[in-house]
């Protein structure tokens, strides 16, 4: 059975799961979800996913969710197909500074980044809502205030977990991409406040695999 | 070379660390952080931590940070000690489905649960006033997002499966702080019972409850 993923041709999640398909070369179906009919929250929906949200995944019968697990599943099953995303599991150090990478993503990257592309791009865009301004500058000051970290890694590695690009790169890309592109922002783009994560950054969003998919779904 | 473990006690990230170490038997030297005195901003804490955080974790040189992905190498290191906390490695779906669990714990607890310790354990601590819109806020977010753990729960004994893994463990510290400060969600039986039933078994737990006495016997 074909690999399923639900979930939305626009939503910046459903897209992350989208290009690791395409990194690790796997051919998927996707099916999209109602949000505006709010699908996500029917009893139905529940069953597969009990917190209302997308996306999520049908491989023959196994259903995951939540973007990280199911990216990991992915670049685990197919591990031999396409690159290695991750390090051989048996290194447990190498592994550790993996999962110490994946972290880092989210807890010093993610929920601001989410929230600028909140008001910076999805209101405007798509709500027809004003961006909340004061707010966009709040949210960055506490990005940038992370990027200090983010530079002084980068400074004595390639990747954040290492010399090999994991999962851990390819997360940033999702909210990343979409306030530097399409909100305007500068950020970790600045080469000469970031010179090594302006390298970086050059080099995970120019991957094929992402370029393949950046346009959505 | 003993593991050393920097952070503060009270921390609800640091605890998650002490949690597992206790679980795996696992002796250890605590270094306490002297977060009052901003340690952690140092140039020379810096070097082991780039974001001025804790906890984070010397094995023999060996430095790590981030506390989940602290609890995951103690696990992996000391597999054959204690419960084991982390499916098999070579089995794909079960692996999958603890870090789904890890996640779920990360994108629908903790960002709820987090923002009220601060507000009504760490501010009142630095004699600041808690923000009580935030709190409201914040108790009504992680109430709905509770419906979606009773349906988990309701099916499985443990978020991961019918084993207990990190990612039950990782609850504890802000769920423990959450009802000491009169955010009583996760004991009301009545309301989700599973849910209830999962907390009681977690927070029960011989490691927890010595990591909580620690804590309180320093205050």
């Amino acid at each position: 059975m074909v690999f399923k993923l639900f979930g939305n041709a626009r939503s910046r999640p459903t897209l992350r799961v989208a290009h690791i398909l395409k990194e690790m070369q796997v051919p998927f179906e996707f099916v999209a979800i109602d949000v505006q009919g709010n699908e996500h929250k029917t009893a139905e929906y529940l069953k597969k996913q009990p917190f209302g949200q997308i996306p999520y995944i049908d491989d023959d019968g196994f259903v995951l969710f939540e973007t990280r697990a199911i990216c990991k599943y992915i670049a685990t099953k197919w591990r031999g197909q396409g690159p290695a995303l991750f390090p051989d599991p048996s290194d447990l150090k190498a592994t550790a500074l993996f999962d110490q990478a994946l972290s880092i993503e989210y807890s010093n990257f993610d929920n601001a980044a989410v929230n600028i592309a909140v008001e910076k791009v999805y209101k405007p865009k798509y709500l027809n809502k004003p961006t909340d301004e004061a707010l966009v500058a709040e949210q960055v000051s506490k990005l940038e205030a992370k990027l200090e970290g983010y530079e002084a890694i980068l400074s004595k590695q390639k990747y954040l977990a290492g010399e090999y690009v994991t999962l851990a790169d390819l997360y940033h890309i999702t909210f990343g991409f979409y306030i530097v592109e399409e909100g305007g922002l500068m950020l970790f783009t600045d080469e000469a406040k970031y010179p090594n994560m302006a390298r970086w950054w050059k080099d995970i969003t120019s991957r094929p695999a992402w370029l393949a998919v950046k346009g959505g779904l | 070379m003993t593991l050393k473990v920097y952070g503060v006690l009270q921390a609800t990230f640091t605890q998650r660390v002490l949690v597992v170490l206790k679980e795996k038997n696992v002796s250890y030297e605590f270094i306490t952080v002297d977060w009052a005195g901003k340690t952690h901003k140092a140039p020379s804490y810096l070097l082991n931590h780039p974001f001025g955080q804790f906890p984070y974790i010397d094995d023999d040189g060996f430095i790590l940070y981030e506390s989940i992905a602290i609890m995951k190498y103690i696990a992996l290191k000391y597999r054959d000690q204690g419960a084991p906390l982390l499916p098999d490695p070579g089995d794909l779906k079960a692996t999958a489905l603890m870090e789904q669990a890890c996640s779920v714990e990360a994108s629908n607890f903790n960002p709820f649960t987090t923002p009220i310790v601060i507000e009504k354990y760490g501010k009142p601590i630095r004699g600041v006033e808690p923000d009580e819109e935030v709190v409201k806020e914040c108790v009504l977010g992680l109430d709905s997002k509770l419906d979606g753990y009773e349906l988990i729960l309701a099916k499985q004994r443990y978020l991961a499966g019918d084993s207990i893994t990190i990612a039950d463990l990782a609850h504890l510290p802000t769920g423990t702080i959450i009802s000491r400060v009169g955010v009583t969600l996760l004991e009301d039986f009545t309301k989700r019972p599973n849910v209830t039933r999962w907390w009681r078994e977690i927070y029960t737990r011989p490691s927890w409850q010595e990591v909580v006495a620690s804590a309180d016997a320093k205050i």
